[in-house]
């Protein structure tokens, strides 16, 4: 007990724990939404489509700024979902598809950028590869408060059209009947997406960031059936998911902070899967036990009437 | 007879999309060697080698002079560990009469394809002529290889290497083997007197501040040839990630033994550096960047970082004015 | 004229180069319960839809008491098809009806008691009270298109859309919606029903639309429910029984 508490006043770890704790709240939040609009690949797809961006920006900056590597990740991801939305409006291939046909040409495009930057003659250029794998043990406080801006701004665009969004979300058919700007709507959450992206790359890397879009808001799914709920516990879920990896990772060498997240918030996930009630494959199991006694029990009785009347 | 028209047309399409197959793959195998033949008009006579590592071309370069003509794979800022050779570097390692490389595992992505080469060509590590004695262990640096493969850090390995290019020219191309000997003879010696130069800078730092803190563990045969401790922040391999104890064991570390400053990389991140100093100032603990070195490339080619010589020069001045 | 719940004048509307509506209009007055019908294809959702905005259309004009629709959302009210939504969504039954009072809410406010008084009465309209708090996927077919209809009925609309609310619905549900839709008469509010089942039109709406790509008919029922308007719409693919001089009507082949 004594060894956390003293951990808790460490300012580089209170840097990557808040981090990690917005960065989860944030992405469990939005990941309600994207999950419910089967939108889940689409957070796979923005972070993969973010490494052309990032390379694009440098490419054309020639230095290493944070800033313009953001806006490039930000604009490859608007990119990418034009793209998505353009192939799957315009052809006869669906989502699910157009998502994964996106996500693998940018990110391909990205590799290749990768390496012709790593052939050139730029002295300035390494450190692009960090943005695959991310470097969450890197924080410090500008980062926090960056995060902490973005994920009040998120959070709170989420509760103000919380009716909105679920509305939008269940029947957007009938939300576009009684006039709600459907596509505006949807290009704001795509957009709320991107921007919780954009900024987790940097902690968890291109290529887990999808996980901590998906599986906070999964797991949440499992304890209730009621958004508002759903969508609080997945952002509890994500939050818990960034102080939990955090701390693991401080108690030894050579833990990196950002998968550790993820492994924190996939255990949540199959915890919630075995074990929440209702929906865990714990309970239905037992359930069906305890029905099934009660029908042979019931069936015992009848029998036993049965023989008894006949006597 | 619609019927067979039918077929017809079928077959015409196949038959087509066959062509424009094969057409494909000829432009692109004609683009692929359209490189090579440009390359090699105006360099006959001379003995085509291809290096790995800046600090080898310049070598090479240095030794060979006119005789040969070098293509350097890694440029400025390129991380050698995690270097992936593309299929234009392929080529240019199958062009070369002589291929230098490092060795010990520093090339960590070419390794089969340098083991290809070398059943074809004289590809030679220059590090192979050091003693293994002398070399550091991966262990004492926390990799995973067997050796520490950075031995270019240490000036009296790297005149070790320039002996071994000397000794491999002189083998391949016995006609100027005097131009060889007499051009390592005088970089030699320019190494000899960089070596003393570096022992005697370092000498002015205070013992107790005779400590090197980078991004990166890549100076070990520099602490120990010059007597300074070296400390990093992650493995010798650019390719894992630090994690939140690495950061905070650190940054402690530094505010126990007060340490001034701190060295970032040209092949690595600032991030993390960023993160121990801010750590450091909360504890109020002033550290400060030192400069930036140059540990797994040099710098920009035409510049005097450029070259060899000049590259552990610059290391040095900027740790010594930082640390004095 | 102006002030008739909806007039459509001129709709055309394609759907890849095929027309689905041509050249379609009408006027429809107050406190009429109106069924549509046609064979497949005929455009009798799409014409909803396409009222709505919910579709494009190439050319016509919609009024809505004589203004355009997007003036008049309030007054309008729209019960979709039932596969059209994700039945494992977090929310109960409740939640889903007072989704109808959103468009009255505005941006931003929450729905609070009022709403949720409201949506109690109009669940207990359906006789779905007792549901309230069921969660949507738990319900039967016929128990989640009564919570489409109570949804519809919290938007307190005076026109109502419904589009073919009694498919894959049990009889009890069945008469409870048309139960409903006569009360809704009575208050004077329109209805139109895009309607599956010749059989029971008679029985159900007092004025029909008779639809296949082009309006074929519309009117009365008594007076355009007639065989010959019947062949017309369904170009002869009909086979008619008739038993005690009530006309039954069996369609085939379609």
């Amino acid at each position: 007990m004594l060894e956390w508490m003293s951990l808790l006043k460490d300012p580089n770890v209170q840097w990557i724990v808040l981090g990690s704790m917005l960065l989860g709240l944030s992405s469990g939040v939005i990941g309600s939404f994207a999950y419910l609009r089967k939108q889940s690949l689409m957070g796979d797809a923005l972070s993969h489509a973010a490494l052309p961006g990032v390379c694009i920006a440098f490419m054309l900056s020639g230095t290493k700024s944070i800033l313009l590597f953001l806006i490039g990740a930000a604009a490859a991801g608007v990119v990418a979902t034009f793209g998505i939305g353009f192939i799957t409006r315009n052809t006869r291939i669906k989502q699910d598809s157009a998502l994964a046909i996106v996500l693998t040409v940018f990110f391909g495009l990205g590799i290749v950028l990768l390496t012709k930057i790593q052939h050139s003659g730029n002295g300035n250029q390494s450190g692009l590869d960090k943005f695959l794998f991310g470097q969450a043990a890197s924080m410090i406080r500008s980062d926090v408060i960056t995060m902490a801006i973005i994920s009040i701004v998120l959070v709170g665009i989420c509760t103000l059209l919380f009716k909105e969004f679920k509305l939008l979300s269940f029947d957007a058919g009938f939300a576009r009947g009684i006039g709600y700007p459907v596509a505006f709507m949807d290009q704001l959450i795509m957009f709320l997406m991107v921007v919780a992206v954009v900024v987790g790359i940097q902690a968890v890397g291109v290529v887990l960031m999808a996980a901590l879009l998906i599986t906070p808001a999964v797991s949440a799914r499992y304890w209730t059936e009621r958004l508002g709920v759903m969508v609080v516990l997945a952002g509890m879920f994500g939050a818990f998911s960034g102080f939990a990896g955090t701390f693991i990772s401080a108690s030894g060498n050579n833990l990196p902070t950002g998968p550790l997240t993820v492994l924190v918030a996939t255990a949540l996930f199959v915890i919630s899967v075995i074990g929440a009630p209702r929906r865990g494959v714990l309970s239905k199991w037992l359930l069906r036990v305890s029905v099934r006694s009660q029908v042979r029990r019931e069936q015992a009785v009848l029998q036993f009437r049965g023989e008894e009347q006949s006597q | 007879m619609p019927k067979s028209t039918a077929h017809w047309n079928g077959t015409i399409k196949r038959l087509f999309h066959v062509v424009l197959i094969i057409s494909c793959f000829t432009i692109l195998y004609a683009c692929g060697s359209k490189d090579s033949a440009g390359e090699a008009a105006g360099t006959e006579g001379k003995i085509k080698v291809t290096t790995t590592i800046g600090m080898i071309t310049d070598v090479v370069e240095q030794v060979g002079g006119e005789h040969v003509v070098v293509t350097g794979l890694m440029k400025a800022g390129v991380d050698p560990h995690l270097f992936k050779a593309s299929e234009g570097d392929i080529n240019k390692l199958d062009q070369a009469d002589i291929i230098f490389y490092n060795g010990l595992h520093l090339e960590g992505k070419m390794i089969e394809i340098l083991e290809k080469m070398a059943r074809k060509k004289t590809t030679i590590a220059v590090s192979g002529n050091i003693d293994h004695a002398t070399l550091r262990t991966g262990a004492e640096n926390g990799m995973d290889t067997e050796y520490d493969p950075h031995i270019w850090f240490n000036v009296k390995h790297w005149m070790k290497a320039v002996e071994s290019i000397r000794d491999t020219l002189v083998e391949e191309d016995p006609a100027h083997a005097d131009d060889y000997k007499l051009n390592a003879d005088h970089y030699l010696k320019r190494l000899q007197e960089l070596d003393a130069e570096v022992a005697a800078k370092i000498g002015t730092i205070p013992e107790q501040s005779r400590v090197l803190v980078t991004a990166h563990d890549a100076f070990g045969y520099f602490g120990d040839a010059y007597g300074m401790k070296v400390m990093g922040l992650q493995g010798i391999s650019t390719a894992s990630e630090a994690g939140t104890k690495d950061v905070t064991d650190l940054r402690d570390y530094l505010i126990e033994n007060k340490i001034k400053a701190v060295f970032i990389e040209s092949s690595v991140p600032r991030k993390a550096i960023d993160a121990v100093i801010q750590g450091a100032a909360e504890k109020g603990h002033e550290l400060i960047i030192g400069g930036e070195l140059f540990s797994d490339a040099m710098g920009a080619e035409g510049t005097t970082e450029g070259t060899y010589i000049g590259m552990v020069r610059h290391n040095v001045d900027t740790i010594v004015n930082a640390l004095k | 004229m102006c002030t008739d719940p909806l007039t459509i004048d001129n709709l055309s509307v394609a759907y890849q180069k095929k027309p689905v509506l041509r050249n379609v209009s009408f006027s429809v007055s107050e406190g009429k319960l109106i069924g549509i019908v046609g064979p497949n294809g005929a455009g009798k959702s799409t014409l909803i839809k396409a009222a709505l905005g919910l579709l494009p259309r190439l050319s016509g004009d919609v009024s809505v008491y004589g203004k355009g629709y997007r003036e008049q959302r309030k007054l309008v009210g729209y019960v979709p098809q039932r596969e059209s939504v994700d039945w494992d969504f977090p929310t109960n039954a409740l939640d889903v009806v007072m989704m109808g009072r959103y468009g009255h809410l505005g941006w931003f406010r929450r729905p609070g008691s009022a709403e949720r008084t409201n949506a109690m009465e109009c669940l207990a309209k359906v006789g779905m009270a007792d549901f309230a708090d069921r969660q949507i996927s738990q319900l039967s077919g016929g128990q989640q298109q009564r919570i489409f209809l109570a949804r519809a009925l919290a938007q307190d609309a005076k026109l109502y859309f419904m589009d073919e609310p009694f498919v894959g619905v049990d009889a009890a549900t069945e008469k409870a919606i048309i139960t409903l839709l006569n009360e809704l008469k009575m208050q004077g509010k329109t209805v139109l029903v895009v309607h599956h089942d010749l059989a029971t039109v008679e029985e159900y709406f007092d004025w029909v639309m008779l639809l296949n790509v082009e309006l074929i008919a519309f009117g009365p029922t008594e007076q355009t429910f007639t065989t010959e308007n019947l062949q017309q719409t369904y170009g002869g693919r009909l086979a008619l029984l008739n038993r005690d001089a009530a006309a039954s009507v069996i369609t085939s082949g379609r």
